[in-house]
């Protein structure tokens, strides 16, 4: 019983954040139709940001989101509008390639600057834990969790109640009526990815305590991401956090009660099995 | 159309490659051997690739999992079960032209979009090196060490160097006139329409289930075997370099840039970018881990931004305008 | 107010709309005839700044607005009601509604054109927090002209408005529209509906395959034997 709860709260702790991870790419899927392959190397490099600038400033991590969240906004915006945009209305498989080809570049310029042993960023509360009953959990989780779940929400109240929140949602449902309003819909297609990027770098920060990173984990946390958007319905904004939270669950029962590899295996086969079967998504409704 | 194809198997271009072939590779120093022979195996994955990912337009990110089957089953069964690997390389090519089938069955199946098909493909791909890793039997984690190569020929050993490039030359032919062959035969203009409209193909009648199984069995077997030679030439069966989701990235990519869909496209990506990569990891690898992948994915992004049908199309155009009395290639 | 000069648009080098002119002055309803693909969606489109014109010019208000984008015309006043409405189907009517009037000119005085808006379509104001796409078609193109009268629009432009309705709701539509004109708004009018078209419309102009084939007052248009003609596309 303990080791199940103690399987439930890492599960849900660490769901919460692939949630967020998740929601980045479901915004620009939904209103540029962009995939892009290299998001898990953009949680990279804001791992990595706040891995120099704790080596050159002795700066914690959560400190360094006051750098690293408009650095990689910054970054996200240029990335879209000079690489991404001209791609629009081209074949989606373009798109896919162009965006591998940057996760090449991402992950291989992070390996040529910091090498490619994994490395640690050390937190002031990385190894503080949290002892409810027989359960432990370890407090940058518990902050991972609690944050996470603030922007979930925050980004959830921006959609439904600012200008800029409903421009977003009116390119997803007609881009063609949206501009007609007058909505620049390149520039809300370019804030939105600038926006996922950003909060990516928020999302890293989250990671990043007692967690050892290194260039190549780039990829696996893109096919997290990817795994958690399509579960959730790709701009279901309820199903994508449902979908982390899915995920995160199978990840550390499976550990518990399968074998390791099996415990691996897991959310793939939950995945293709979704795909297969339910191909809009986990939830029913198709509230956008 | 067939016509076409006995033209190719007939040029006067395959002489020059023979000369080539057995004058220039005894005067190569090791290394450049090295060079061309991984140019072989990319230009035999690519264009195995080119099949499916570009004349039928459906990225498939699972070929890691064929040429993973070919080199570690073939491998594991040689080391743990005493196989021959010629019988491996047969028994792995089988299991991954089912693997492909059903991967093409379940596409077709469940009607999924370009996106869908991504991402199935690559989630069979990482379980693919889930499971590689973490069972004992294909070497985990570790690999697995192949016997040396004696050049005993039965035991499909080539004795390394020039016979490596033999076999990985014939397999690059093989593989890019498969291509031909499929692109002057009605399986080729089937797939072709079934990239560019599936629903007015599905309404004209084509069976595209079946030209997908067939694309897709015939580049998952050719993936497979392709591996087979590749691990016998590495000697070390490395889950890292073989099953790991890198490598057919690297095959998407120089198809891409070479230009996908045609005969000898992915096959120009490969010959292009594969030594370049090589050069410039040999001379900076040590200071610099990773700049050829750097390189790489800076040429794709700006070859996709600047000429997305990739570079053949471009260097046929210069080549024409170099001599425009010569009739023009299609 | 309005001006078009000699456009030609197309889609991948090929042109659709050859060689267009036509005016429309102040407080002016004109029609916009003709049969399917000739080129009045394209041309209101143009108007939009949907596509950019292969040449010829378009003035608003005496200012050269070729080169603008869309959002800039729709800053100017230059508002189009899409064929099919295009509410946005998954917002409630209150945002749709917002969303109207979000370009810069109108976001300060959104209140108060909200207000205006909703009197001028009471049913509107009862649905107001459901979503747009559970309205009938009806609503849904009320919604779709209070839409974008909350960008303050000065040119009107409505895109097949009775497309689709019950003969009741096109009527009503119809009294809608000439309220609007009363109130002084330039309003172009591509219809479907001759009769109507001819009826509520000051001037008209009809379209042949991406060309004016003939232009007048409506009385005119409407006794040319070649109306009916090029309105049936023969």
């Amino acid at each position: 019983m303990a080791e199940f709860l103690q399987a439930l709260a890492q599960g849900l702790l660490i769901g919460s954040t692939y949630g967020l991870l998740a929601l980045g790419m479901g915004l620009v899927y939904g209103v540029s139709g962009v995939v892009n392959f290299s998001h898990g190397d953009f949680i990279s490099l804001g791992m990595f940001l706040c891995l120099a600038l704790y080596s050159a400033f002795a700066l914690d991590p959560y400190i360094s989101l006051v750098i690293t969240v408009p650095l990689m906004t910054v970054i996200g915006g240029l990335v879209y509008w000079y690489l991404l945009r001209p791609m629009v209305g081209h074949q989606f498989l373009m798109v896919v390639q162009l965006t591998l080809g940057l996760s090449l570049v991402l992950q291989n310029g992070i390996l040529m600057v910091f090498g490619g042993q994994p490395a640690r960023t050390p937190s002031v509360v990385e190894s503080k834990l949290l002892i409810l009953g027989d359960v432990v959990v370890r407090v940058p989780h518990v902050i991972a969790f609690v944050v996470s779940f603030a922007m979930a929400i925050g980004l959830y109240i921006m959609l439904r109640s600012t200008d800029f929140g409903r421009s977003i949602r009116a390119v997803h449902q007609n881009a063609h009526s949206a501009a007609l309003m007058g909505i620049d819909v390149s520039r809300v297609q370019t804030l939105t990815f600038a926006l996922g990027i950003g909060i990516l770098a928020i999302a890293a920060a989250l990671l990043l305590p007692g967690t050892p990173i290194q260039p190549a984990q780039g990829l696996r946390y893109t096919v997290i991401t990817l795994i958690v958007v399509a579960l959730g319905g790709m701009t279901n904004f309820v199903g994508i956090m449902l979908g982390g939270l899915i995920i995160g669950l199978s990840e550390a029962y499976g550990t518990i009660y399968l074998s390791d590899t099996l415990g691996m295996l897991l959310p793939y086969g939950i995945f293709v099995l979704i795909m297969l079967f339910r191909p809009q998504g986990l939830t029913w409704s198709s509230s956008r | 159309m067939r016509q076409e194809f006995y033209k190719t198997l007939t040029s006067p271009v395959w002489l020059v490659i023979l000369v080539l072939a057995v004058v220039l590779p005894p005067l190569l120093p090791s290394y450049y051997l090295h060079i061309v022979i991984l140019a072989l195996v990319y230009v035999a994955l690519a264009s195995a690739w080119n099949i499916v990912g570009g004349m039928a337009g459906q990225i498939s990110l699972a070929h890691s999992l064929f040429i993973g089957t070919g080199a570690m089953l073939s491998t594991a069964l040689l080391l743990k079960l005493g196989v021959n690997m010629w019988l491996g390389l047969v028994i792995s090519a089988i299991i991954s032209g089912v693997m492909g089938a059903m991967i093409a069955w379940i596409d077709f199946r469940f009607q999924l979009g370009h996106l869908s098909f991504v991402l199935i493909t690559m989630a069979f791909a990482e379980m693919g090196t889930v499971i590689v890793e973490g069972w004992d039997f294909l070497g985990g984690a570790s690999g697995l060490l192949l016997p040396q190569d004696k050049g005993d020929f039965l035991a499909f050993q080539f004795g390394g160097g020039i016979g490596a490039f033999w076999v990985m030359l014939v397999l690059a032919i093989v593989s890019i006139l498969i291509n031909v062959a499929i692109l002057n035969a009605p399986l080729g203009y089937y797939l072709r329409t079934i990239r560019d409209n599936e629903n007015a193909a599905r309404a004209i009648g084509v069976n595209i289930l079946r030209y997908k199984i067939a694309a897709m069995v015939i580049s998952a077997m050719l993936s497979s075997v392709i591996g087979t030679a590749y691990v016998r030439y590495l000697t070390f069966a490395d889950p890292y370099l073989l099953v790991s989701p890198i490598i057919i990235i690297e095959v998407v990519l120089f198809a891409t840039v070479g230009g996908l869909g045609r005969a000898y496209g992915p096959a120009f990506g490969a010959l292009l970018l594969v030594p370049l990569g090589e050069i410039l990891r040999g001379k900076l690898g040590g200071t610099l881990p990773g700049l050829h992948y750097f390189i790489y994915g800076v040429v794709v992004i700006a070859v996709i931004l600047m000429s997305p049908r990739g570079l053949l199309p471009l260097f046929e155009k210069w080549f024409s305008r170099m001599r425009p009395k010569a009739a023009t290639s299609k | 107010m309005l001006e078009v000069d000699h456009l030609v648009t197309g889609y991948g080098g090929v042109p659709v709309l050859h060689d267009v002119s036509l005016t429309l002055n102040a407080g002016e309803i004109v029609g916009l005839l003709g049969a399917n693909n000739a080129g009045k969606t394209t041309l209101i489109n143009s108007l939009s700044g949907m596509y950019a014109p292969m040449s010829g010019r378009i003035r608003f208000e005496g200012h050269d607005v070729t080169a603008m984008t869309p959002k800039q015309r729709v800053e100017i006043g230059i508002i189009q009601v899409p064929e099919g409405r295009l509410v946005f189907p998954d917002m409630s009517v209150r945002e749709n509604l917002l969303l109207g009037g979000i370009n810069a000119r109108a976001r300060a005085h959104r209140p108060r054109t909200m207000d205006h808006v909703l009197e001028l379509f009471p049913r509107l104001k009862e649905r107001l927090g459901q979503n747009a796409g559970t309205l009938s078609g009806g609503e849904q193109q009320m919604l779709a002209i209070g839409r974008a009268l909350m960008a303050e629009a000065k040119l009107l432009m409505l895109d097949e408005p009775s497309l689709g309705l019950s003969p009741l709701f096109v009527q009503y539509i119809f009294g809608i529209i000439d309220r609007l004109h009363a109130e002084g708004l330039s309003i172009l009018l591509i219809e479907q509906n001759l009769n109507l078209t001819l009826r509520h419309a000051q001037r008209c102009y009809v379209l042949e395959r991406g060309k004016v084939a003939i232009e007048g007052a409506s009385d005119v248009v409407k006794d040319d034997p070649r109306t009916r003609r090029a309105y049936l596309g023969l």
